[in-house]
């Protein structure tokens, strides 16, 4: 009996120790830090990559690759290689976002409600394109706990948003507890019906950085539809020609 | 003078059969004539009708940044007071009524569908309790209900769009919207009517629900995106428009108005365009008939050379003779416009009440006129007027050409002719 509550106190200590550091530990980070560092992380001074998106719906697949130019937070331009897209380009600067139709010769600024237009069919949106990297001035941001997702412990966060001006009332995250990356992230209505899910398939390491290079976004009011976006190469921090981002290169 | 009036008379009632004969030619000429203008006018008209009664009021007030991006559908380009707009209107004696118009994502599914699927789709939010006193959606339900004020989750749909989708009363719809701001809803919508609008436009698209359903899930904070006003159909669109425009600056609210003109400017543009291929439809009517007319006249004319030269011979002047058979062409013109005219009103008495179904043809086929099914016909004087004086014209006109031949040949040949 004795011997009992012995060994009983021999495991209390450490269940003391551990309750009392766990929520201590948890909360070392608090969910803006959580998010600020994720949209740090999402940026790169220049970068220069290639890529291709996979739209799968009810009417079939279709693949289009493009080469993609960024620098910093708001400037980035796409061109797509693919044959039916040859040619056309996507030039996003601060607050502004063009294309370029080679047939045409034709260059068209996309602004309000206009950005909402899906590009070349995906689940992706133009508005997401020029979605600024500074998620805590539209959501609330309230950590929720930690969870592994595929054996990688991840930080749970539920975002909110503070405004109407952002396309999903409610995003849930699942943010490596390590470095940062976004692996799963659900985007659902203020009512809580569940819109999109992203997940992240494959990683690569970059600029001492782990970037998603297969993303899977899924239309959940949709069957069968699904965007597949991969990064095929990823140079981080070239020397890039400042023209790249200007409207005369566009048309080029 | 009185003699030659007199001998072109005699001739008429002397040649009953070929006098009768010419005057139908001429008249079932002229009726063809008075029934494809009819049906025209008609189309026309009952198309500016549709356009006004189903798609865009008589007039349509909006906020001033909504205009450039109107085929958008900006819901944040909204009207924030629309009840104090439709209390201007109706203090002065406008029927108006509030809208907003978004576009979705309609998300169909197989357990009522058959098959899952999605499209894009134009949904119309009104207020059923005024909706109906600028538009005639109300007359046109041949199932299901229609929408009630405050409806939570009923919908009425278009019937031709009910029939592409196999749609049918009863049956749950979801439609993905971007609300005012730009975030995602999403609306579990039951369908509750369906409308069978004679504007084909309007039937292939059409989705109609409640505004504050719509106002509720899009954040508009009783915001609308317009404001479409009725004016008497007899009244000056542009002095009214004036008005109404002048009534909102005195009470300092920022809108705009709009005439169905301008917001038909595009279809107006197709209609004009298409009036000069109509012009040429009755053109091409009207030189039918002139043909059958003048082969008749020819005939009549060619088989009395004989007689013509026994007048000659007897000592009767050209000028004379010319203006006995011009005479008797017109009589026999006058007769066949009075029974083309008298057919025409009848043929067109048809055709403004009853008309012609052309609904089998309509449905897969967009003829640019906002007629769904019957083409009814149109009264229009003028054209009778026209048609009345061309019948008389045009047989004294052809009359000329053989009239002057014979007086040209020599007696002898006048009278061998065969």
């Amino acid at each position: 009996m004795c011997k009992h509550d012995k060994s009983k106190k021999h495991l209390l200590f450490p269940l003391l120790l551990l309750l009392v550091f766990l929520p201590s530990n948890l909360s070392a980070v608090s969910a803006e830090e959580i998010i600020q560092k994720m949209d740090e992380l999402a940026t790169f001074e220049t970068s220069y990559s290639t890529g291709s998106i996979q739209t799968k719906d009810r009417f079939g697949t279709k693949t289009s690759t493009f080469n993609a130019w960024s620098q910093g937070e708001s400037d980035s331009l796409i061109e797509f290689t693919s044959t039916a897209e040859r040619g056309q380009k996507i030039l996003r600067t601060k607050g502004s976002l063009y294309l370029f139709y080679p047939d045409a010769e034709e260059l068209i600024r996309l602004q309000g409600a206009a950005l909402r237009q899906s590009m070349l069919g995906s689940d992706i949106s133009y508005e997401d394109m020029t979605e600024e990297k500074n998620t805590l001035d539209n959501y609330k941001a309230v950590l929720e706990g930690t969870e592994a997702f595929k054996d990688t412990m991840c930080y749970v966060i539920t975002l909110t948003a503070t405004t109407r001006s952002v396309a999903y009332p409610v995003q849930k995250l699942w943010i490596d507890t390590e470095n940062y990356l976004v692996w799963k992230a659900q985007y659902s209505t203020a009512q809580g019906r569940l819109l999109k899910e992203m997940e992240v398939l494959s990683t690569l390491e970059a600029g001492g950085r782990v970037i998603a290079s297969e993303t899977r976004i899924e239309d959940k009011m949709k069957r069968d539809s699904h965007t597949y976006m991969r990064l095929d190469s990823l140079e981080v921090n070239p020397v890039l020609d400042k023209k790249i981002f200007t409207l005369e290169n566009l048309t080029w | 003078m009185k003699f030659i009036i007199t001998l072109a008379f005699k001739n008429l009632s002397r040649y009953k059969r070929r006098t009768s004969i010419t005057a139908v030619a001429i008249a079932v000429g002229l009726m063809m004539y008075l029934l494809v203008d009819s049906i025209l006018i008609g189309a026309e008209n009952e198309s500016m009708r549709n356009l006004r009664w189903y798609e865009t009021a008589s007039a349509r007030i909006h906020a001033p940044s909504y205009w450039e991006d109107r085929m958008l559908f900006p819901m944040e380009s909204s009207i924030e007071n629309p009840d104090a707009v439709l209390a201007l209107l109706d203090e002065n004696g406008w029927k108006a009524t509030a809208r907003t118009v978004f576009t979705a994502d309609m998300i169909l599914y197989s357990e009522d569908f058959g098959e899952d699927g999605n499209m894009n789709v134009l949904v119309t939010a009104i207020d059923p309790e005024t909706d109906n006193d600028v538009f005639h959606f109300s007359d046109t339900l041949i199932d299901g209900r229609f929408l009630e004020k405050g409806d939570e989750n009923g919908i009425l749909i278009g019937s031709w769009f009910a029939e592409d989708i196999n749609a049918k009363v009863g049956y749950w719809i979801t439609l993905v919207a971007r609300g005012n701001g730009g975030f995602y809803e999403a609306m579990d919508m039951q369908i509750v009517g369906i409308l069978n609008c004679p504007n084909p436009n309007v039937n292939r698209t059409l989705l109609m629900m409640d505004k504050d359903t719509a106002g509720y899930y899009l954040g508009m904070n009783q915001a609308v995106t317009e404001i479409d006003v009725l004016l008497p159909e007899h009244e000056d669109i542009d002095v009214e428009m004036a008005k109404i425009q002048a009534k909102i600056e005195a009470s300092h609210l920022d809108l705009e108005v709009h005439s169905w003109k301008e917001l038909a400017k595009d279809y107006l543009a197709i209609a004009e365009a298409k009036r000069g291929g109509t012009s040429m439809i009755l053109f091409l009517v009207f030189i039918i008939a002139a043909v059958g007319i003048s082969n008749t006249m020819l005939m009549a004319m060619y088989e009395r050379t004989r007689e013509l030269g026994m007048m000659r011979a007897m000592g009767m002047s050209d000028n004379n003779i010319r203006l006995a058979f011009l005479i008797e062409a017109g009589g026999i013109g006058f007769i066949g416009a009075v029974f083309g005219i008298v057919l025409g009103l009848l043929a067109n008495l048809y055709m403004v009440n009853v008309g012609i179904d052309f609904g089998w043809m309509m449905r897969d086929l967009d003829m640019g006129y906002r007629i769904q099914s019957v083409f009814r016909g149109a009264w229009s004087m003028s054209s009778f007027i026209e048609a009345f004086v061309a019948g008389i014209g045009l047989s004294m006109i052809v009359a000329w050409i053989p009239i002057s031949r014979a007086l040209k040949m020599d007696i002898p040949s006048c009278l061998r002719h065969q």
